[in-house]
């Protein structure tokens, strides 16, 4: 089976992963993407999400903070604002996060002011989900 | 004549003052290990955004899109000679002394960049790896080659004039060193219309003090974080640039800073940071046959990612003074460290002395006594 090198760089922990994979299932801001070798040319953004790798030995996810991706049809670049495996995510931290996330969607919503707020709120609502899809813990 | 007890003052201070730059340097070798290993972690994803950005906006060349941020040389020389905007330079160095010359260096090249003169000094050339250019020293020949005076535009008269006042204030001050006829030009040509068309960021409280003293326009300042920079700061200052460039108040920004090569080598670097010029792009994306896709469309992801790259080259440029500034105290304080002991030796040597005559002396006295008595 073809494979496609895919890189993910963050800007304070380096490369976080750099392996040949099979396959890399990732979501835009446009939708969600299949990537496979010999891909087009592509650049778009990434929304907070857990990421699905598949490659030789079975599949892992990603925590994706948002970013870029660009896409060679021999490499996958990923510019990550913040970049996570499975292993390195603090569970309880990620669900308080999720529980603060969700009261502050919440109330912002209720005001209906400050367009700001509600935006971080979401932002920080999909960074806790996406956290606690990649490590497989249901959500509250 | 030194008695023995002013020596033996001295010895002490000297030691204590060693202690102190011992501590120091090792407080310094410390940070300086945290700063490498979060510039060290920077490295890959400033390398990756510089790539990208340059593939895709090196093939976006002569297509229709046009972005704001991007311009050739040519459309940024028109830009300094007609448009009236301000120079915008950003100037990154430590909060503290004690470490060497790192901020002077800093100091001489942004007054180097800020005043060229159109002779190139060309220390931080080289090892430079040929793409991130300062067009702000590199346009001043085309801006310079336009000649007839009389239809100069205000914003040719103001590089022209400020760099005319350099040459006749070192031609004056022949008998100073260059760097004193640079650092003085500012105010000593009092040329109000060029500082005018000036505008500083400074980060470090040396740096706003410097150009404080030298009456720049500084808008704003940042204290307390070129130890450890922290991303939220680059981002701020990147808006507050970028805005300020979209609303047509400044045309160029320039980015000067101590780029960390080595423990021993810390290079002060000064690099165009807006407009991107995107002149030689090109070679990036050359053998690039078919176009990209862009998700959602081209306009809104260059929206998105060329001010991503300014805020990463921002933040890149504090790690690498960060790292530098460390650097620099680590050596600087290891050398004074190294000198207080070679002079506690030196007094050691001179107290010895001293005492030893003492004692002659007496020896001498009393064998003088006691041949008097027989």
């Amino acid at each position: 089976m073809s494979t496609i090198l895919l890189e993910v760089a963050t800007p304070d922990k380096g490369e976080v992963f750099a392996k040949e994979i099979n396959m890399l299932i990732c979501r835009s801001i446009a939708g969600e993407l299949g990537i496979l070798p010999k891909h087009a040319r592509l650049l778009t953004e990434l929304v907070p999400h857990a990421m699905r790798i598949k490659m030789d030995g079975g599949e892992t996810q990603l925590f994706i903070g948002g970013g870029f991706m660009e896409v060679t049809p021999e490499k996958i670049t990923i510019l990550a604002d913040s970049a996570e495996m499975p292993d390195d995510i603090d569970v309880e931290r990620a669900k308080s996060a999720y529980k603060r996330a969700e009261d502050r969607v919440n109330s912002a919503k209720n005001k209906g002011d400050a367009e700001i707020d509600l935006k971080r709120a979401e932002a920080a609502l999909a960074r806790a989900k996406a956290r606690l899809l990649v490590k497989g813990v249901p959500i509250p | 004549m030194a008695n023995l007890q002013h020596i033996r003052r001295r010895i002490k201070s000297v030691k204590n003052i060693q202690k102190i730059t011992n501590a120091m340097d090792m407080i310094a070798r410390s940070r300086f290990n945290a700063a490498r290993e979060a510039l060290l972690s920077n490295l890959p994803y400033v390398a990756k955004t510089k790539e990208i950005m340059r593939r895709v906006v090196g093939q976006m060349r002569g297509r229709e899109y046009e972005h704001p941020f991007l311009k050739t040389r040519d459309e940024l020389i028109a830009e300094q000679k007609e448009a009236d905007g301000k120079f915008l330079f950003i100037v990154i160095a430590s909060d503290k002394g004690l470490a060497g010359s790192f901020s002077s260096n800093v100091f001489k090249e942004a007054h180097d960049t800020i005043e060229y003169d159109g002779t190139d000094t060309g220390e931080s050339k080289g090892a430079d790896d040929g793409d991130d250019e300062n067009f702000h020293k590199k346009n001043f020949d085309a801006l310079n080659a336009v000649k007839p005076i009389a239809s100069r535009t205000q914003k040719q008269q103001r590089q022209v004039s400020a760099t005319g006042g350099m040459a006749r204030a070192t031609g004056r001050s022949s008998g100073t060193s260059s760097t004193g006829a640079n650092v003085s030009v500012a105010r000593e040509y009092n040329d109000a219309a060029y500082i005018d068309g000036i505008e500083l960021i400074t980060v470090g409280r040396k740096a706003t003090v410097h150009f404080q003293q030298r009456g720049y326009n500084i808008i704003k300042s940042y204290h307390g974080i070129s130890e450890r920079p922290q991303y939220k700061y680059a981002k701020e200052i990147a808006d507050l640039v970028m805005e300020r460039y979209a609303g047509g108040e400044i045309i160029d920004v320039t980015l000067i800073y101590t780029q960390f090569r080595s423990a021993i080598s810390c290079v002060p670097d000064d690099v165009t940071l807006l407009p991107l010029v995107t002149d030689d792009f090109s070679k990036a994306s050359e053998n690039l046959k078919e176009e990209y896709i862009y998700e959602p469309d081209v306009m809104s992801i260059l929206d998105e990612f060329l001010p991503r790259r300014i805020a990463t080259r921002i933040y890149g440029a504090m790690l690498h003074s960060a790292a530098s500034e460390l650097s620099s105290r680590m050596n600087a304080m290891s050398n004074a460290t190294d000198n207080a002991q070679e002079l506690v030796g030196r007094l050691n040597l001179f107290y010895n002395k001293v005492r030893q005559a003492g004692i002659t002396n007496e020896i001498n006295e009393i064998v003088g006594g006691a041949n008097a008595l027989e």
